[in-house]
């Protein structure tokens, strides 16, 4: 910052040399002095005079060491850490092209969020402002400050066709433009204990009549007085006894920061002595350029719910929308005229008032001659124009958690809450307010419909977590960690372990499905044995039931998973071998412990939703598991990039068995447990699978597309029956979140790579079926695993040839 | 810079696919001339907000793996050809003038690895089949372009 200090380390040391000769100087002439003023005393009188001089020095020497004191207090204040700025976190950018549904992304919304006005039709539109007409928008859009990849300001045009962005040209060549990014949205910041929210500036970077207005206001002899200003004192002191209390204040500028910076906000005649003292030492020891700015940029100037807005930086952005170095004559009127009750002046609360108050910091500085007539009329005809107040985003928090927690061994809370840094994320912020509020719009249509689920203590209320992938890069795009943060700060997505249920069951079936030593166990057509079946565990003998309470007998491995059946299921575990199912799951990106026991099957380890939706994103990219990241870059206040994450994946899976084990999960949602997914009309690819726990404590829903993995769970936090099962109580919630993320159309495809064949079978056999065979359903394998069996040539109804790998019988007749 | 008609260029397929996909692949190419520039932070935004708009496209990955191989980050630039590999595959746009670049690259993030012969058979092979542009054994931003 500009201004600061008088003298630098040498020059002090020099000081105090000379303070030191001074002294021994001084003490030598008042002993003289002494000796002569009391030579002619008698000694009684002597001794009087000799205490009376006792006393001064006592007096003169505590008084040296309080303003000592002081003086110490405001260096350490103003040579340290002066602002304690905390770290702000950013969503990504959002990317307007054309061919985007300007609705689905709420354009509009986006604009007000990030402080833009709306203003008219203009040839110099400034940055940070729109028109909105009837099939055209056109926006200067704000440059967006990043090392790396910053983004210039630009007026553009968007023209609209419906909702449909139709082209987007720059202003004012008319240049095309193949896509323009708005700037990230502010999701909030790491504050310290005081919630103090504040830009910093440069006095330079600040419009003259901006410093004028507060001057004129505030302390109009700033630039002449020493840091206090006697006649306003005199002027103050005398309304303050005329009123017999304090009433009026006489404080300069300086002495205004001395007690923002130091001081208690007690009005007391003691106080007022210390701040003067405190406001001469600041003057003595900085010059007015290095007051004023840290004046202006300590200055409180409202609230923004619970945050504290100071400084003027700050200020603007709340109530302009814009930089403080961009304010109209106007502007810098009403700022200056809050500075005295910023919010009982407040121009959202009370308009006119703040009006008012506005125009006569405008009269103040036309009196002044700080402007002339001219700006002075134009300022005082200058209408309002705030910028929307968006209130902070509750929904965030634990995300910001989640970073904190990530963060934490690089940044410490002490690095947060003071260093400014700025964190972009790779939260998308409009699918983060559309999680946040399916979640809980969700839960509280459930206690609607079973009001049994409703409770009065916000401990025992249902509770949920909603997180969402992008699979391919595994950046975090949204995450809720229940239903309310200012009831619970615990997140449910990434710090509670429960228990997935048949979500864990594809595990099982990659296991089975992928080619290990020379082929797969099975296809997706083998038949699995849905019979009565009992194992011999640690805890005894254990005997999975159907949740239909029936056994099927014989099923296909589709047809297993579809239904979600867990005896064919536990069955198939135990072919394959629990610890190879285990070592799936660990691939595909679970971590929590997975003790190798036979109801690991059916998803009885706990694992936290995070989990689940990384492994599923692996499936959804073709086997390619993804780190999840939530964090792109971090930046120190001065702009230099501080960590500059990048993007890691590996490949954990074969193409083939991914795209298999995707195109199972596919008929969960067609035909199985997950079917009402489409029943809001979601059109589109969609793979998916529920899951309930024991005595229905947890439900899970899991979907994913081409573009997005999400993860739904319920439950209590203190486990107990919810009396649901997953697909109606967590898929509900998942595809409200779906519907509104992609407005009902679902883009793209699940690609088949080439080792996968898709060829007809005879479903009741699951022959191949050839021309004339009377049934036949397509079906998918690896290559080299079609079935051996033909129709309707060597195959009859009721016959069991499958197509298994001669290994997989082999096997099987070993164990018979 | 000679063009090779042997080898693909992520300008003729600007006009592709659905409107996230052109836009995604505009981003690409705007990579692309930021890798030229020499500035790869630039380069490496652009194809990371190609990918936020289509995770599904193509050149993206292909270009992210050029770009990884210039700045000799051997294991990301395998992934994201694994990424493009699989997605041209899986919609039989591998044509050779696609599969000459994968080839290409493969060869050079293994040659990064210290597998250098088998780096260098696969860069004999492209360079067989496209000359202009892997002739030299590199693919450079503009060539992809």
């Amino acid at each position: 910052m500009a201004g600061g200090r008088r003298t630098g380390p040498a020059g002090r040391r020099r000081a105090t040399q000379s303070q030191r000769g001074l002294l021994v100087r001084a003490g030598r002439l008042l002993a003289r002095a002494w000796k002569m003023l009391t030579r002619r005393l008698p000694t009684s009188l002597r001794r009087v005079a000799l205490g009376i001089l006792a006393a001064s020095f006592l007096v003169g020497f505590v008084s040296a060491a309080y303003v000592a004191s002081l003086d110490r207090r405001v260096r350490e204040r103003f040579e340290g850490v002066r602002f304690r700025l905390p770290s702000r976190v950013y969503s990504a950018p959002t990317i307007l092209y054309p061919g985007l549904d300007w609705k689905l992304v709420d354009l509009r919304g986006s604009f007000e969020r990030l402080g833009y006005r709306a203003a008219s039709e203009t040839r110099d539109l400034p940055p940070g402002q729109y028109v909105w007409g009837e099939n055209r928008v056109r926006v200067h859009l704000r440059a967006f400050e990043h090392p790396s990849r910053p983004e210039p300001s630009r007026d553009v045009v968007l023209r609209l066709r419906g909702s449909s962005i139709a082209q987007i040209r720059a202003m004012p060549d008319g240049t095309e433009l193949g896509a323009i990014l708005l700037e990230p949205e502010e999701l909030g910041a790491y504050y310290g204990p005081n919630r103090q929210q504040r830009e910093l500036v440069r006095l330079d970077e600040l419009p003259r009549h901006l410093l004028d207005a507060v001057l004129a206001v505030e302390d109009q002899r700033f630039e002449s007085h020493g840091g206090i200003d006697l006649r306003r004192i005199a002027g103050a002191m005398l309304a303050n006894l005329r009123a017999g209390s304090i009433r009026q204040g006489g404080s300069t500028l300086t002495q205004q920061l001395v007690k923002n910076f130091f001081l208690t906000p007690e009005r007391t005649y003691r106080r007022k002595l210390q701040e003067a003292l405190m406001a001469l030492l600041v003057e003595a020891r900085y010059d007015k350029p290095a007051i004023l700015e840290s004046y202006l940029n300590e200055i409180y100037l409202g609230q923004r719910g619970a945050t504290q807005i100071h400084g003027v930086g700050e200020a603007a952005r709340l109530y302009f929308g814009k930089s403080a170095s961009r304010l109209s004559v106007a502007e810098s009127g009403l700022l200056a005229a809050i500075i005295q009750s910023p919010n009982g002046t407040s121009p959202y609360r009370d308009p006119e008032r703040a009006t008012r108050r506005r125009d006569l910091v405008l009269e103040l500085m036309f009196d002044q001659r700080r402007i002339d007539a001219a700006s002075y009329e134009k300022a005082r005809q200058e209408p309002l124009r705030l910028a929307s107040i968006t209130p902070e985003q509750g929904d965030t928090r634990y995300f910001l958690d989640l970073l904190h927690r990530q963060l934490a061994d690089h940044y410490p809370s002490e690095v947060l809450t003071v260093e400014g840094l700025h964190i972009y994320s790779t939260l998308d912020h409009r699918l983060q307010s559309l999680a946040a509020m399916s979640l809980s719009e969700g839960i509280a249509a459930l206690e609607r419909r079973f009001p049994a689920l409703r409770s009065d203590d916000p401990a025992r209320a249902l509770q949920g977590c909603l997180v969402a992938l992008r699979p391919q890069t595994g950046e975090l795009l949204a995450l809720v960690g229940g239903r309310d943060y200012r009831v619970s700060q615990f997140d449910r997505c990434t710090q509670a372990r429960r228990q997935p249920g048949s979500v864990f069951k594809p595990f099982v079936y990659i296991a089975a499905l992928e080619p290990v030593d020379g082929g797969p166990l099975v296809t997706l057509s083998s038949f699995l044995d849905d019979s009565p079946l009992e194992i011999d565990s640690r805890n005894g003998p254990w005997a999975p039931k159907n949740h239909d309470d029936r056994f099927h007998e014989s099923v296909t491995v589709r047809e297993a998973l579809e239904n979600s059946y867990n005896v064919a299921t536990a069955r198939l575990a135990q072919e394959i071998g629990i610890k190879r199912v285990v070592r799936v799951a660990q691939r595909l990106g679970i971590e929590s412990r997975l003790p190798a026991v036979p109801s690991l099957a059916l998803g009885t380890a706990e694992v936290t939703p995070l989990e689940i939706a990384r492994a599923y994103a692996t499936l959804a990219s073709g086997g390619i598991r993804p780190e999840i990241e939530s964090i792109e870059d971090v930046v120190d206040r001065s702009g230099a990039v501080l960590e500059r994450r990048r993007l890691q994946f590996e490949r954990v899976l074969d193409a083939g068995t991914a795209y298999l084990a995707t195109n199972l999960l596919e008929g969960v949602a067609e035909r199985g447990t997950a079917a009402s997914v489409r029943a809001g009309g979601l059109r589109g690819p969609i793979a998916a699978k529920t899951g309930t726990t024991d005595e229905e404590r947890d439900l899970w829903f899991v979907g994913f597309t081409p573009d997005l993995v999400a993860v739904v769970w319920l439950g209590f936090d203190e486990p107990r029956s919810v009396g649901l099962s997953g697909s109606g109580g967590a898929l509900p919630i998942w595809r409200r979140f779906v519907e509104g993320a992609t407005g009902g159309v679902i883009r793209g495809a699940f690609l088949r790579p080439p080792d996968v064949q898709r060829v007809a079978i005879e479903p009741s056999t699951g022959a191949l079926a050839l021309a004339g065979c009377p049934e036949r359903r397509e079906e998918y394998f690896l290559r080299g695993t079609l079935p051996t069996h033909v129709c309707p040539d060597g195959a009859r109804p009721g016959d069991r040839g499958d197509g298994v790998p001669r290994r997989f019988l082999r096997w099987l007749g070993d164990r018979l | 810079m000679q063009r090779d008609a042997r080898a693909l260029h992520v300008e003729e397929v600007a006009a592709a696919g659905d409107a996230a996909r052109r836009a995604s692949t505009r981003l690409v190419l705007e990579g692309l001339a930021a890798d030229s520039r020499q500035q790869p932070d630039r380069a490496l935004s652009q194809y990371e907000r190609a990918l936020q708009i289509d995770s599904g496209n193509a050149v993206a990955y292909l270009a992210l793996a050029r770009h990884h191989i210039e700045q000799r980050d051997a294991p990301r630039a395998l992934a994201y050809l694994d990424h493009a590999q699989l997605l041209y595959e899986s919609t039989q746009a591998d044509s050779p003038r696609v599969s000459v670049h994968l080839l290409g690259l493969r060869g050079n993030a293994l040659q990064l690895e210290g597998r250098m012969l088998e780096g260098d058979a696969l860069l004999v092979q492209a360079a067989r089949r496209a000359p202009d542009v892997w002739g030299d054994g590199f693919l450079s931003a503009d060539e992809l372009r």
